[in-house]
C-alpha cells in the first residue's frame, strides 16, 4: 500500500529522527512510503487560535498533496486528529470539498494506530532495552482512541518493561500557544506530569506527540532531571541503526 | 456578582502559589474524580444514556418557547405564580416585591447559582430582609463574605482549620476542630432559622413541563427545609432548565449525581408542585417560580446552543487540569472551569473575560465526562474565532499568526525560514541541547527549558538522503 | 410588552420555527430512556443499595410487630423513645413497647419520626414519599432518626416504575414528592462525608413482609 507521510512541522524542525524512524517502521510493515515535499503544517495552531480561514486553506493544501495515497500516516495523535476529526468540520457548508476531504480524513492515521490495526506490524525492529512509562497525549487519546495501540506494540518488544504512571491520561499542559500564554499554569501542569513520571521511576518517558514530549522534557530538565530519557514512540519502535 | 474575569491571568498565578488551596484542590480531585469513576459504570448503557440525556435537553431547547409556556400553564393551574426575569436586576426586584407582599422579614435560602448571578442576597439585605444561606458551604461563605469557588462544592477552597476559626469567631462558641462537630454546630445554629423564616428561597435543578413542578436535588436536607417550613417559597432558575416529562427527568437523574459528586443518587430529590393544600400541615402557602433569562436566550439558535444543555453537575471543572490547579475564584465570576469559560464570556461579554476561552489546552477531558455531551472544546474554539473576528486578540498574537499562516502556505519560504531558525536555535542550545531562555517565549522558559532542535530540519536531511540514494549511495 | 413576551419573543426569533412542535405527543407518550437491567430479586437489590447509602434495615412480619422492632433498635443505640408518626400508625401498640409516639406533624425538637412510604426503588435503595394531610413531609425531615415502614410488595425496580404506580393510583401530583436515599449528609468541609446535616442522622427502613 502507498502511504503518504505527514511528518509534522514539529518533527521537521525539532526532531528529524522521529521522521526517519516513522519511515523505517512503515517500510518494515511493507508500505511504500512517499514524502510530499511541499507539506508544512496541518493548520491546528491557527484552528485553535481562532483563525479558521488559514486552517481551511491549509486543509485544502493538504488535500492536494495527499489525496492520491491509499493512506496518510503521521507520528502525532494531535495532527492526525486535526485531519481526521476536525478537517471535515471546517467544510460542513462546502459539500464539494467535503466529499473529497471526508474520505481522505478517514484514510489518515496516527502512527501506532496504523501500525497495529491497518499494517498489522508483527516484528518490531526496535532494540530498546529498559523500562518506560507512557504518556497518553490528549487528542490521540480522546479524539482517536489511541491508548492500547502503543502499549500493544511495545508489548511485542522483549527488552521493554512498561511501568504505568499515575494519571497517564491527564494533560501535560502543552496546549500549543497555551504553553506560552499561560506559562506558569502550563509549567505547573507539566510539573505534575513530571512528578508522576519520576514516581514511575523508569528509564524513559515515551509518548506519541512531540509537542507534549518537548514540554515534558523541558520541565524534567529544569527540575534537574537529566537522566530520564524522553522519547517518541517511533524512536523506541524503530531500529535506530542507520537512521539519519 | 462583580465580574473579575479580566484579571484571570494574575489571579491564576496567585492561586498556583496558594498552599492551602492547592491541598484543597487535591482533595477535590480525589473525591470527585475518583467518586465519579467509581459509580459511573453502574449505568449499564452509559453512552446510550448520555446520548438520550443530550437528546432530552435538545428536544426542549429546540422548542423552548413552547415548553416554557406549557410549564407555566401547568404550574399556574396548580396554584404556583410564575414570574419572568430578563436580568439579574429583574430577579432581585421580583423577589423583593414578593417579600413585601407577604410581609417577609427573614428568608432562608438553599444553594442557587442563578441567585449568585444576580447578587440577590445583597439586594434583599438592602431592602431590610435578613437572608440566611443554609447549605453548609454557602453558609460558611456567607459568614466569611466570600464567593463560591465551585458550583457543587462552593467552599472547596477552605480547609477545616479556617472553618474552625470562622465558626469560633462568628458563633462565639468554643472552637471545634472535628468535621462532624462543626457540622453539628452549624445544624444547631441554623435549625431555629429554618423554623423562623418567613420565606424559603431555592434554585431548581429542573422544571418539569408535564406537571408544572420544580425539582431540587440536595444532600443536606436544607433544600427540603426551605421548601417545606416557610410560608412562602420562591424557586429561581434559568429558562433552559425545563425538561418535558417525569421519565425524562429520571434519565437525567441517573447521570447528574454520579457526574457531580460520585453518588448514585443524592439524598433528596424533591419534586414540588403547587401550594399547600387546605388539609396539609406543611408546605408553603405561596409558591413563586422565577424563570430567568439573564443572557441565556442569546445562546439559542447559534453555535453556542449546546451549552444550554448544561445540568450544572460540575464534572467538567472537576476533570479540568486547569481548574484542578487554580480552583474557581480565578475565573472571576459565578461559573468556573470549562462551562464557566463559555458561560462567563457569553453572559457578561467577551471583552470582560478575554482570557477565559483561551485558558484551556483543549485537552477534551471535560467533553469526555459531560453527561449531556456538550462539545466544550469546540465551543471554546468558537469563542476564540469570535475574538479573532472582532479583532480582540492582542497584536503580537495576531502578528505571529499572520506570519505563521503566510509561511505555512508558501512551502519554499517555509523551508528556508525553518532551516535558518532551526540552525540558530541549535547553536543557542550548545552542547547541552537546552535553551534556558528564549526571547519572546519567556512564558515557556520561565518554568521550563526549551529542548534545542537537532541542527538540520527533517526536510533537509530527507532531501539529502533522497539525492544520495538516487546517486546509488547508501542512505545515511 | 411584558418581560414574559420579550423573553418568549427572543426565543422564538432565535429558533425560527416554521411550525409548532408536537410537544403534546411527547407528553402523552412520556417514553422511557435507557433502563438498567431489571434485578431478579427486587427486595435483595433494594436492601443492598439502601445499606450502601448508610440506611439501616429492619424486618417485621406484620404491622403489629413494628413497635417492638423499633423499640429494640432505639434501645440498642441509647436513642430517645419519644417521637411522632403518621396518622396511619397511630393505633399501633407503641406504649406497650415502651415508646411514646404521638400521631402529629413533627416539630423542630422531635427526635424520632415514623412514616410510611408510597413505594421504594430497588435500583438506588430509595424511599418515595408523597406529602399530604395524612403523610406529612416534616416527619421524615426534622427528627434525628427517621423510620420508614415499607411493604416489600411496594418495592419497584426503577424511578420510571414509580411514575407508573403514581399515575395509576393518584389523580395528580402531591405538593411534594420526596425521594429519600439515606440519612442527610454533607461533604462541604474538606470533601469529607458527614452524616446528619440538616435532616436525619439515621434512616431506618422497616421492611414489612406482605
Amino acid at each position: 500500500m502507498r502511504v503518504g507521510l505527514f511528518f509534522t512541522c514539529l518533527v521537521d524542525a525539532m526532531r528529524p529522527r522521529i521522521g526517519f524512524a516513522t519511515i523505517s517502521l512503515l517500510e518494515a510493515a511493507g508500505c511504500e512510503v512517499s514524502v510530499p515535499q511541499t507539506q508544512t503544517c496541518c493548520g491546528q495552531p491557527g484552528y485553535n487560535s481562532g483563525d479558521r480561514k488559514t486552517s481551511q486553506a491549509l486543509a485544502l493544501k493538504f488535500l492536494t498533496e495527499f489525496e492520491g495515497f491509499d493512506y496518510v500516516v503521521t507520528p502525532s495523535g494531535s495532527c492526525a486528529s486535526m485531519i481526521r476529526v476536525h478537517y471535515p468540520k471546517l467544510f460542513q457548508d462546502n459539500p464539494a470539498v467535503l466529499a473529497r476531504i471526508a474520505p481522505l480524513s478517514l484514510r489518515t492515521y496516527e502512527l501506532t494506530d496504523f501500525l497495529l490495526n491497518i499494517a498489522k506490524l508483527e516484528n518490531i525492529p526496535g532494540q530498546f532495552r529498559g523500562s518506560l512509562t507512557y504518556h497518553d497525549s490528549c487528542s490521540g487519546l480522546r479524539d482517536l482512541g489511541v491508548q492500547k495501540q502503543p502499549r500493544a506494540l511495545l508489548a511485542k518488544m522483549p527488552g521493554v518493561a512498561i511501568q504505568e504512571m499515575q494519571e497517564s491520561t491527564t494533560c501535560c499542559g502543552f496546549g500549543g500557544a497555551f504553553s506560552v500564554k499561560f506559562g506558569d499554569l502550563s509549567a505547573r501542569m507539566a510539573d505534575n506530569k513530571c512528578t508522576h513520571i519520576e514516581a514511575a521511576g523508569t528509564d524513559a518517558i515515551v509518548g506519541g506527540d512531540l509537542g507534549c514530549l518537548l514540554n515534558i522534557e523541558g520541565r524534567l530538565r529544569r527540575r534537574g532531571n537529566h537522566k530520564t530519557q524522553v522519547l517518541h514512540i517511533a524512536e523506541v519502535l524503530a531500529d535506530q541503526e542507520g537512521d539519519a | 456578582m462583580q465580574v473579575a474575569s479580566i484579571h484571570f491571568k494574575r489571579n491564576a498565578t496567585a492561586k498556583l502559589n496558594d498552599e492551602n488551596l492547592q491541598q484543597a484542590l487535591a482533595r477535590l480531585q480525589t473525591r470527585f474524580v475518583g467518586g465519579r469513576a467509581a459509580v459511573i459504570g453502574e449505568i449499564a448503557e452509559l453512552e446510550e444514556t448520555r446520548t438520550a440525556a443530550a437528546a432530552i435537553r435538545d428536544r426542549v431547547l429546540q422548542n423552548l418557547d413552547q415548553w416554557l409556556s406549557h410549564f407555566e400553564q401547568q404550574a399556574t393551574a396548580r396554584g404556583a405564580t410564575v414570574h419572568w426575569a430578563e436580568s439579574g436586576a429583574d430577579v432581585n426586584r421580583i423577589v423583593a416585591e414578593i417579600a413585601v407582599r407577604h410581609d417577609v422579614r427573614k428568608a432562608a435560602k438553599s444553594k442557587s447559582m442563578v441567585s449568585e448571578e444576580c447578587g440577590l442576597n445583597e439586594a434583599l439585605e438592602a431592602q431590610g430582609i435578613e437572608v440566611i444561606e443554609t447549605d453548609l458551604g454557602e453558609y460558611i461563605l456567607q459568614l466569611a463574605h466570600e464567593a463560591p469557588s465551585h458550583i457543587v462544592a462552593p467552599v472547596v477552597h477552605k480547609n477545616r482549620e479556617e472553618i474552625s476559626d470562622l465558626f469560633a469567631e462568628k458563633h462565639r462558641l468554643p472552637r471545634k476542630t472535628g468535621i462532624s462537630e462543626l457540622c453539628r454546630e452549624a445544624r444547631e445554629i441554623l435549625r431555629p432559622q429554618f423554623l423562623a423564616a418567613d420565606m424559603g428561597i431555592s434554585g431548581a435543578n429542573f422544571l418539569i413541563a408535564e406537571t408544572g413542578s420544580a425539582l431540587i436535588v440536595t444532600n443536606e436536607g436544607n433544600g427540603r427545609l426551605v421548601t417545606t417550613l416557610p410560608r412562602v417559597h420562591v424557586a429561581i432558575t434559568g429558562i433552559e432548565k425545563v425538561v418535558p416529562t417525569l421519565e425524562d427527568v429520571s434519565t437525567l437523574l441517573r447521570l447528574l449525581p454520579r457526574s457531580a459528586t460520585g453518588q448514585s443518587i443524592t439524598n433528596y430529590v424533591s419534586i414540588l408542585t403547587g401550594n399547600k393544600g387546605a388539609a396539609d400541615h406543611d408546605g408553603p402557602e405561596h409558591f413563586h417560580i422565577i424563570l430567568v433569562d439573564n443572557g441565556r436566550s442569546s445562546l439559542l439558535g447559534g453555535e453556542m446552543q449546546p451549552m444550554l444543555r448544561c445540568i450544572r453537575c460540575g464534572a467538567c471543572m472537576n476533570h479540568c487540569p486547569v481548574y484542578q490547579n487554580i480552583g474557581g475564584h480565578a475565573y472571576g465570576w459565578v461559573y468556573p472551569g470549562p462551562m464557566g469559560s463559555i458561560l462567563t464570556p457569553t453572559f457578561v461579554g467577551l471583552e470582560n473575560a478575554p482570557d477565559l476561552p483561551n485558558a484551556s489546552t483543549l485537552c477534551g477531558a471535560c467533553a469526555a465526562v459531560c453527561p449531556v455531551k456538550i462539545p466544550l472544546p469546540d465551543l471554546l474554539r468558537q469563542l476564540r474565532e469570535k475574538q479573532m473576528a472582532l479583532g480582540m486578540k492582542p497584536w503580537p498574537e495576531r502578528a505571529a499568526l499572520k506570519l505563521w499562516s503566510w509561511l505555512a502556505l508558501h512551502p519554499a519560504a517555509y523551508a528556508l525560514t525553518t532551516k535558518i531558525a532551526v540552525r540558530a536555535l541549535f547553536l543557542a542550545g550548545g552542547t547541552e541541547g537546552l535553551l534556558h531562555r528564549l526571547p519572546g517565549a519567556s512564558g515557556w522558559t520561565d518554568g521550563r527549558d526549551f529542548p534545542a532542535p537537532q541542527g538540520k530540519t527533517f526536510r533537509e536531511r530527507y532531501n539529502r538522503a533522497f539525492r544520495e540514494n538516487r546517486h546509488g549511495e547508501k542512505r545515511a | 410588552m411584558s418581560a414574559r413576551d420579550r423573553i418568549l419573543g427572543r426565543i422564538s426569533r432565535a429558533l425560527q420555527h416554521s411550525q409548532p412542535a408536537a410537544i403534546e405527543a411527547h407528553l402523552a407518550a412520556h417514553p422511557r430512556g435507557p433502563l438498567p437491567p431489571r434485578p431478579h430479586d427486587l427486595i435483595a437489590r433494594f436492601k443492598e443499595r439502601a445499606l450502601l447509602l448508610s440506611s439501616d434495615i429492619l424486618h417485621a412480619d406484620s404491622l403489629a410487630q413494628v413497635p417492638a422492632v423499633l423499640a429494640a433498635y432505639l434501645r440498642e443505640r441509647g436513642l430517645p423513645a419519644q417521637g411522632v408518626c403518621w396518622p396511619a400508625f397511630a393505633r399501633l401498640e407503641w406504649s406497650s413497647a415502651g415508646l411514646q409516639i404521638q400521631a402529629r406533624p413533627a416539630h423542630g425538637q422531635d427526635l424520632v419520626g415514623i412514616t410510611g412510604a408510597f413505594c421504594a426503588i430497588a435500583e438506588t435503595g430509595t424511599l418515595m414519599t408523597l406529602s399530604g394531610a395524612e403523610t406529612q413531609a416534616s416527619a421524615s425531615l426534622l427528627p434525628e432518626t427517621h423510620f420508614a415502614i415499607v411493604q416489600t410488595a411496594r418495592i419497584v425496580a426503577t424511578m420510571e416504575d414509580s411514575w407508573d404506580l403514581l399515575r395509576k393510583e393518584q389523580q395528580r401530583l402531591p405538593r411534594a414528592i420526596n425521594f429519600i436515599s439515606g440519612p442527610s449528609r454533607t461533604a462541604d468541609i474538606e470533601q469529607t462525608v458527614t452524616l446528619g446535616a440538616h435532616g436525619p442522622y439515621r434512616v431506618v427502613v422497616v421492611l414489612l413482609s406482605s
